[in-house]
């Protein structure tokens, strides 16, 4: 998963705050709870105290010390329901203290006695060692003799905090898998309404010149994606346009550039063999009509570019050995290469069986071959390797020439496009001979690929779709060299 | 021998006109369909060049009704290779032959010569220019009765331009017939076997065969040229 994609970043947002909101939500209802149910306990607890004032210790003058206690011990039969009962004298002595609760839950004689500032109604959660704490009541009762019974009642907090420690476990194990599952729910929502744009940007990257006839997917839910598709549409359909316009051009101009080179051209040769005219003037009619067949071999090559581009070239599609074509191919132009001195080897095991437009594809092959002896110095090596490399045919030419450096390397297919002044002082193409290969390769389904080091030499690499072998019979054999 | 040119492109009839009549052909000229047709009805001819794109009838429209009014006659057809018509449907109306545009004239000369099947168009096994003896049948290959060896592609060369001794072979023209139309563009390939042919049949002697015509091509003639 990609951090910076808007999947991401729109659940890691949601996840983030929904566990902040979630997280607050549960301290706050954990406080108020936990000060409710302690405050409810301690009510009760004072009222007890009160009871026990109003009951027993406003007629302690009359029935002593020891009656108060009994009464208490069976009234309030504190052991018996947990509590905690103490009821001290103004002069500090206790005149009463319940025993052990039955659940054990504190021990009375540990409880330290309450200050003696304690102010007529007052509770305090007492803390013991080794248990709950006891939630404590405590009331100033008047005794008759003037002076204040101090009466405390409590109980243990043991089954509040026993009941918090079961609420913050449920809330820990409850919270993440909440946050979890929202976060998938989320993510799941997010994917699948961001599923169009995937659609849209996979579509639009096939989308080359070659196939501005397609069209985005638009999805139809009238919303932001939909407009955003259409609006990518409404470019394509202009591109295409502009596209077409400017291809219609090249071929118009290419087709009505014939007419006035056959007369020049005609006219030229005429003169050329005039053996009336001086031999200097016949050398300078030669060197016109250099240019002219320059010219009109431009010509020819636009034209042949504008009518690939129109997808012509699968006129006489037939099955063949790639490897074939090469080494006949390759031999038909060692000459060429011999002439300069330069190894030209061919290592190519038939078959490579491809299917395609035959003189085209031979075309390729001449055109690198040429490319290659025409950029390597005297003296070098040029190699040309067929074989299948899983599903496809490669093609390979390899030279020690001048090569390219990357910045040229990444032009070298464009129309028109020449490296630098080493490449210029060949004349003789037009810095279209490897666009119209590029563009056979891209007609036949295939590629072509270029490595070069500046100095050291090229490589030029075409793959095309190998086909079902063939029986050899098969195989138009048609190119042996005369 | 009477060859109509229907061509609409005045100074392209004009100059294929000039350079028929220079061959002592008399040349027709009609610069549209519904001329042609006129002509073609008028009289009797032994070619016709028919150019393509014509205004009114349409050259492929006249084609066909050349072919119903006469299917022997041979027909060159003259195209700017435009998309809509492709070689095999020009083949297909019943064209014999057919040349692109731009072409050089001696293109045009020697694909009249063989649709009229007269001229010196040497049919002979063995083809002398001065003393150069070229058997077609063996392939072999004398001058001044030395045997000289020469290697499948220089032989090739060689005797596309004994064809026609004199007439002036383009580049592109040698290409494509002793090559093939793949290796369009790459005429370098010809000079470099004219070079291996001359070392070889010109250099030893010194009477030179094997003419550069500048700018326009190669001919295999008597040393006329400094």
């Amino acid at each position: 998963m990609r951090t910076g994609s808007i999947r991401f970043r729109l659940t890691a947002w949601y996840a983030g705050l929904l566990t902040a909101v979630v997280l607050a939500l549960a301290a706050i209802l954990f406080l108020h709870l936990k000060n409710y149910l302690e405050g409810t306990l301690a009510e009760t607890q004072l009222r007890r105290a009160r009871q026990i004032s109003d009951t027993l210790i406003a007629r302690v003058g009359a029935t002593g010390d020891a009656y108060v206690g009994n009464e208490i011990a069976s009234l309030y039969a504190p052991e018996k329901s947990d509590r905690f009962i103490r009821v001290t004298r103004p002069d500090g002595q206790v005149i009463y203290r319940s025993g052990p609760p039955n659940n054990q839950a504190f021990d009375p004689t540990a409880v330290p006695s309450a200050s003696p500032e304690t102010p007529w109604e007052s509770r305090r959660k007492q803390p013991m060692a080794g248990g709950a704490a006891l939630l404590i009541a405590a009331v100033r009762a008047p005794a008759g003799g003037g002076g204040t019974y101090l009466i405390e009642v409590g109980t243990s907090a043991a089954p509040v905090e026993a009941m918090f420690r079961h609420l913050l476990f449920v809330l820990a194990l409850g919270l993440p898998l909440v946050v979890a599952l929202a976060t998938a729910g989320g993510y799941a929502l997010v994917r699948h309404a961001l599923r169009p744009v995937d659609e849209i940007a996979g579509k639009a990257e096939q989308i080359t010149q070659h196939n501005l006839g397609e069209r985005l997917p638009v999805p139809r839910t009238g919303d932001e994606l939909e407009r955003l598709s259409s609006a990518l549409n409404h470019m394509i359909i202009r591109l295409d346009a502009a596209f077409q316009n400017s291809k219609r051009f090249v071929a118009d101009a290419s087709h009505e550039l014939r007419t006035p080179l056959t007369i020049l051209c005609g006219e030229l040769e005429d003169l050329a063999q005039e053996r009336k005219l001086p031999a200097d003037h016949r050398e300078r009619l030669g060197s016109l009509l250099e240019e002219v067949q320059r010219l009109a071999k431009i010509v020819e090559r636009l034209f042949a570019l504008s009518r690939l581009d129109a997808g012509e070239a699968q006129s006489e599609w037939i099955p063949f050995d790639l490897a074939r074509l090469a080494s006949v191919t390759a031999e038909q132009m060692a000459l060429l290469a011999e002439d300069r001195r330069i190894g030209l080897t061919c290592e190519a095991a038939s078959p490579v069986p491809v299917e395609g437009d035959r003189s085209r594809l031979k075309q390729v092959v001449v055109n690198l071959l040429d490319n290659a002896i025409k950029y390597t110095p005297d003296g070098g090596a040029v190699r040309l390797t067929v074989k299948p490399v899983g599903a496809r045919a490669s093609l390979e030419v390899t030279d020690t020439g001048v090569g390219l450096s990357a910045g040229d390397l990444a032009h070298v297919f464009e129309r028109f496009f020449r490296a630098d002044k080493t490449r210029s002082r060949h004349p003789d193409g037009a810095g279209l001979g490897l666009a119209i290969v590029k563009s056979i390769c891209n007609a036949h389904g295939g590629e072509i690929q270029a490595e070069s080091t500046l100095g050291k030499g090229s490589c030029f690499r075409v793959l095309l779709p190998l086909v079902d072998d063939q029986p050899h019979s098969s195989m138009p054999q048609s190119d042996s060299a005369p | 021998m009477r060859i109509l040119l229907v061509e609409d492109e005045r100074k392209v009839a004009e100059m294929v006109a000039r350079g028929l009549k220079a061959e002592r052909y008399a040349v027709d000229v009609a610069a549209d369909g519904d001329a042609g047709w006129a002509m073609v009805n008028t009289y009797r001819y032994d070619l016709i060049i028919l150019d393509l794109l014509l205004p009114g009838t349409g050259g492929l429209e006249l084609l066909k009704r050349i072919r119903r009014h006469d299917p022997a006659v041979p027909v060159l057809i003259l195209t700017a290779m435009d998309a809509t018509a492709s070689k095999v449907e020009n083949f297909e109306a019943g064209a014999d032959d057919y040349l692109t545009k731009p072409f050089a004239f001696a293109e045009l000369q020697v694909r009249v010569k063989a649709l009229l099947r007269r001229g010196p168009i040497s049919r002979n096994s063995t083809v002398r220019v001065e003393d150069l003896e070229i058997d077609r049948l063996s392939q072999q290959v004398r001058r001044g009765g030395a045997r000289i060896e020469l290697t499948p592609k220089e032989y090739a060369l060689l005797e596309y331009l004994a064809t026609q001794p004199g007439r002036v072979f383009s580049r592109t023209m040698i290409v494509e017939h002793v090559w093939d139309q793949s290796f369009e563009g790459l005429t370098n390939i010809v000079d470099v076997y004219v070079r291996h042919l001359r070392a070889k049949v010109d250099d030893p002697f010194p009477a030179k065969l094997i003419q550069t015509v500048r700018g326009v091509g190669y001919s295999l003639a008597a040393g006329v040229e400094p």
